[in-house]
């Protein structure tokens, strides 16, 4: 099947050819000659003030595109900034909400904004300041607002004490799970916290030793899973843990990375499927472990013993010819699967098994060549993503009725550069949006995208070469 | 007394579910003595005539044609025909690939009332009323149809539960004649990947976005799902990385979740294109360690937390 209709464009005549020499200047007046909201936001945060002022008129000219850039995902923060001083409430509140938001322009809305509702907004945001959220720790008294800065990820340890300081323990519970918070502040909020808290602050990386030795005392099963879980336990709490008749417990010790080779193979041996299953995740299994992994009744176990690297070829073989489909999938996903297998498992019966073998790296050509065949799409998918596709069968997938194997090829970091010129009109955006950033395409080939019917395109386009110009 | 028509759907021999919601739908609608009559098109169609026995339906008529496929040009010829010789009122269909073929063009020529992906139909004294969704799930539209004597409705599928119940209606049949068709069916290729879930027709979802990090990761949760009987579903990512089958992709380029009641989002920022597939779904739980991800925006409950403890939790939980 052939791909849909391709996508014609009419170029722009200025945008015909690639400038020689590639500047702000140029780019800039190739967004004022086009007057492309999206060529103009793009170049924005290369242009210079008396550029930007030109660029302005394209953007603010109407209040529904300033409405439209103020919440777009990909607005740039330089071009954010500039539509907070539009002093336009809506504007201004869709500025707070988007995520690309700098501290600089949260900073600066903070100084003039009073509204608890859009102060919360800005306490809420990831890139506002830690010396905003410290001011507002120190002076707000709305919880919506107390709730927001004890909870947002740039909190300093600072920010957490002078919560605590005006507020002990209304806000425990979020500095306990705050990765900012001190050992102190951690030690201080455990001796007066519920078990909730308690669990939390032993779960923490800076929760200190004394109290990880103190909460090994809990009769509370969910902070002696926290504990179970922290990687900074001693071996002999840990070995007592594992005796733990609380299944929770048990699993957590199982998936705690230090672990100790005996209590490895004293958990394999666990009666409780799902202590195997979290045993059989991990990377330091020995043969033995591995061998009674690969026999083991559960198919969860089975199939991570499939995955192993470290499982033996002999068992993997035994694996591959299982009944369950998930374990011959996990058979050809193993990295060190060898070829023979991957072959076998090509002409599986079940797709998913294929599409697994069509991923694998280290399938070959010939393999490739096989699978090219098939007509499921996750398989065809995965030929035209894999690095070992022969160019030729790349340039017969990118010709695919299927957007994605068509997308498989783009996304495949080996495929030509003549490959990917074939689907540079492919009608689906989402792939022109993608070959824009594909390194192999050469800039005179994309140039015409800045041209294309679909605004994100034009975008992606213009910021492409906006960002060359910034690197210099 | 008016005559509801519903067009039964079948696929390799299998009548489609969505046949027993459309008769539910009927059944909704009827009014007083109203007759509801189910047509079965195909050249095995009396093969199905036990499975449409369900209460609710007064006669099952066959209409015999050449393939037991689907085929538009003789499901058009054989619908006309039906409208013709029985006079419904009412044409239920399912909005599905099967009617897109057709059910535009034969309203068009019968000049028939036509509204598509139809999830609600009722009378508004005696005026039909249906209602469908329009910008993007955005609004709901309700249409009706002054003047029209027949109307074609394509009902959405999952949104009516399936008909039960064992009755005995009258089985007929009715002659197609010479009606022939401009395609010629070679072969039947099932469509799309290597998965045979189809996530359109499920209730409960757990989604899985590149928070989870490393593809190792997907089995965990595609345990917790099986545990907790949901239907695992991803975001595009994690389908382009062979993580899991793009028919299991959610959104824009993916899938709407049309029947689901409970979406877990776990680790998925919540993309315009993401939440495209999955915003309508009534009960959205949204599990994130960014408490400014978007599909909070539309989350019924909001956990920021990361997924892995709370999937630890679900299973402490669990036992
Ligand atoms: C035309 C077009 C069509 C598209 N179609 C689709 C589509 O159909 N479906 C689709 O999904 N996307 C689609 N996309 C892609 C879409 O734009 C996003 O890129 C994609 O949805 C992002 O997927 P994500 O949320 O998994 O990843 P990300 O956006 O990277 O989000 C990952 C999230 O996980 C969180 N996280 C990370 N670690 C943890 C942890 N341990 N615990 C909790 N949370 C964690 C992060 O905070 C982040 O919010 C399309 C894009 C385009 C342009």
């Amino acid at each position: 099947m052939k791909s849909g209709k391709k996508l014609s464009l009419s170029l722009n005549p200025s945008l015909k050819r690639l400038p020689h020499d590639m500047t702000a200047q140029a780019l800039v007046s190739v967004a004022l000659r086009s007057g492309d909201l999206y060529h103009a936001t793009a170049v924005y945060e290369v242009a210079d003030s008396v550029a930007r002022v030109a660029l302005d008129t394209i953007l603010f000219e109407g209040r529904r595109d300033a409405l439209t850039l103020a919440r777009w995902e990909h607005t740039p923060a330089v071009v954010l900034q500039a539509l907070v001083r539009l002093s336009d409430a809506s504007v201004r509140q869709r500025v707070q909400r988007n995520l690309r938001t700098s501290g600089q322009t949260l900073a600066e809305l903070y100084r003039t904004e009073n509204s608890d509702a859009l102060m919360t907004l800005i306490a809420q945001h990831r890139n506002t300041p830690a010396i905003v959220l410290e001011s507002m720790a120190h002076e707000s008294d709305s919880d919506e607002v107390l709730k927001a800065v004890a909870g947002n990820p740039s909190a300093s340890a600072t920010v957490l004490r002078i919560l605590r300081a005006r507020f002990p323990e209304r806000f425990d519970a979020a500095i306990a799970t705050h990765a900012a918070a001190s050992p102190d502040l951690l030690e201080a909020v455990y001796e007066t916290g519920n078990d909730y808290v308690r669990a939390a602050v032993v779960a923490h990386p800076a929760c200190r030793r004394h109290l990880l030795t103190q909460a090994a005392l809990s009769g509370n099963p969910l902070v002696l899973r926290q504990l179970a879980g922290n990687p900074r336990i001693t071996a002999k709490l840990l070995a007592r843990l594992a005796r733990s008749r609380t299944l929770a417990v048990r699993r957590a010790v199982a998936g705690n990375a230090v672990l100790t080779p005996e209590l490895v193979i004293a958990l394999a041996g666990d009666e409780s499927v799902g202590v195997r299953r979290e045993i059989a995740l991990r990377g330091d299994l020995p043969l033995s472990v591995l061998e009674k992994f690969a026999r083991d009744d559960d198919h969860w176990v089975r199939q991570r013993a499939a995955r192993n690297p470290a499982t033996p070829v002999a068992l993997l073989r035994e694996l591959a010819g299982e009944e369950n489909a998930e374990v011959r999938r996990a058979v050809a996903r193993n990295p060190a699967c060898p070829a023979e297998l991957l072959e076998q498992l090509a002409h599986d019966d079940n797709g998913w098994v294929r599409a697994a073998v069509a991923y694998q790296p280290k399938a070959g050509a010939k393999l490739m060549k096989i699978l090219a065949t098939d007509h499921a799409v996750d398989v065809l998918s995965g030929v035209a993503a894999n690095p070992r596709a022969p160019q030729a069968l790349l340039r017969q997938l990118a010709q695919s009725g299927e957007a994605d194997v068509r997308r498989g090829v783009i996304l495949n970091p080996r495929a030509s550069d003549t490959v990917l010129k074939s689907l540079l009109k492919d009608p689906y955006y989402l792939h022109r949006v993608l070959l824009v950033g594909n390194r192999t395409l050469k800039d005179e080939d994309k140039w015409p995208l800045l041209n294309d019917p679909d605004a994100s395109v034009r975008f992606t386009a213009m910021r492409w070469f906006a960002g060359k110009v910034k690197a210099g | 007394m008016k005559t509801i028509l519903v067009i039964a759907e079948h696929r390799r021999n299998e009548l489609r579910p969505v046949t027993l919601e459309l008769i539910s739908a009927a059944q909704e609608l009827r009014q007083a003595d109203d007759k509801v009559v189910v047509a079965v098109i195909g050249s095995k169609a009396e093969a199905y005539t036990s499975a449409l026995s369900v209460t609710g339906v007064d006669e099952i008529v066959t209409v015999k044609t050449a393939s037991e496929e689907f085929d538009p040009d003789l499901f058009e010829a054989a619908v006309s025909a039906l409208v013709e010789n029985r006079k419904p009122s009412v044409v239920l269909m399912a909005h599905s690939v099967d009617t897109l073929g057709y059910a535009a063009t034969l309203a068009k020529k019968g000049n028939f009332g036509f509204a598509t992906d139809v999830f609600k139909v009722e009378y508004d004294g005696a005026e039909l009323v249906a209602t469908r969704a329009g910008y993007n799930q955005k609004v709901n539209v309700e249409i009706d149809f002054p003047g029209r004597e027949c109307v074609l409705l394509a009902i959405r599928g999952s949104v009516y539960k399936q008909a039960e119940g064992a009755t005995s209606p009258t089985v007929s049949a009715l002659d197609l004649g010479s009606a022939t068709s401009r395609g010629k069916n070679l072969q039947f290729v099932e469509a799309g990947g290597a998965d045979d879930v189809d996530i359109t027709g499920v209730d409960f979802i757990v989604s899985i976005g590149r928070g989870i990090a490393e593809e190792n990761n997907v089995e965990t949760f595609r345990e917790l799902a099986d545990t907790v009987g949901a239907t695992l579903c991803c975001s595009r990512p994690i389908a382009d990385a062979g993580w899991l089958p793009k028919s299991r992709q959610v959104g824009q380029s993916g899938k709407v979740v049309g029947a689901c009641k409970l979406y877990v989002a776990m680790g998925i920022s919540g993309s315009i294109q993401h939440m495209a597939g999955m915003k309508h779904v009534p009960t959205i739980v949204a599990v994130n360690t960014d408490p400014n991800a978007s599909i909070f925006t539309i989350a019924k409950y909001g956990i920021v937390a990361d997924i892995f403890e709370i999937e630890e939790e679900m299973r402490a939980q669990l036992g």
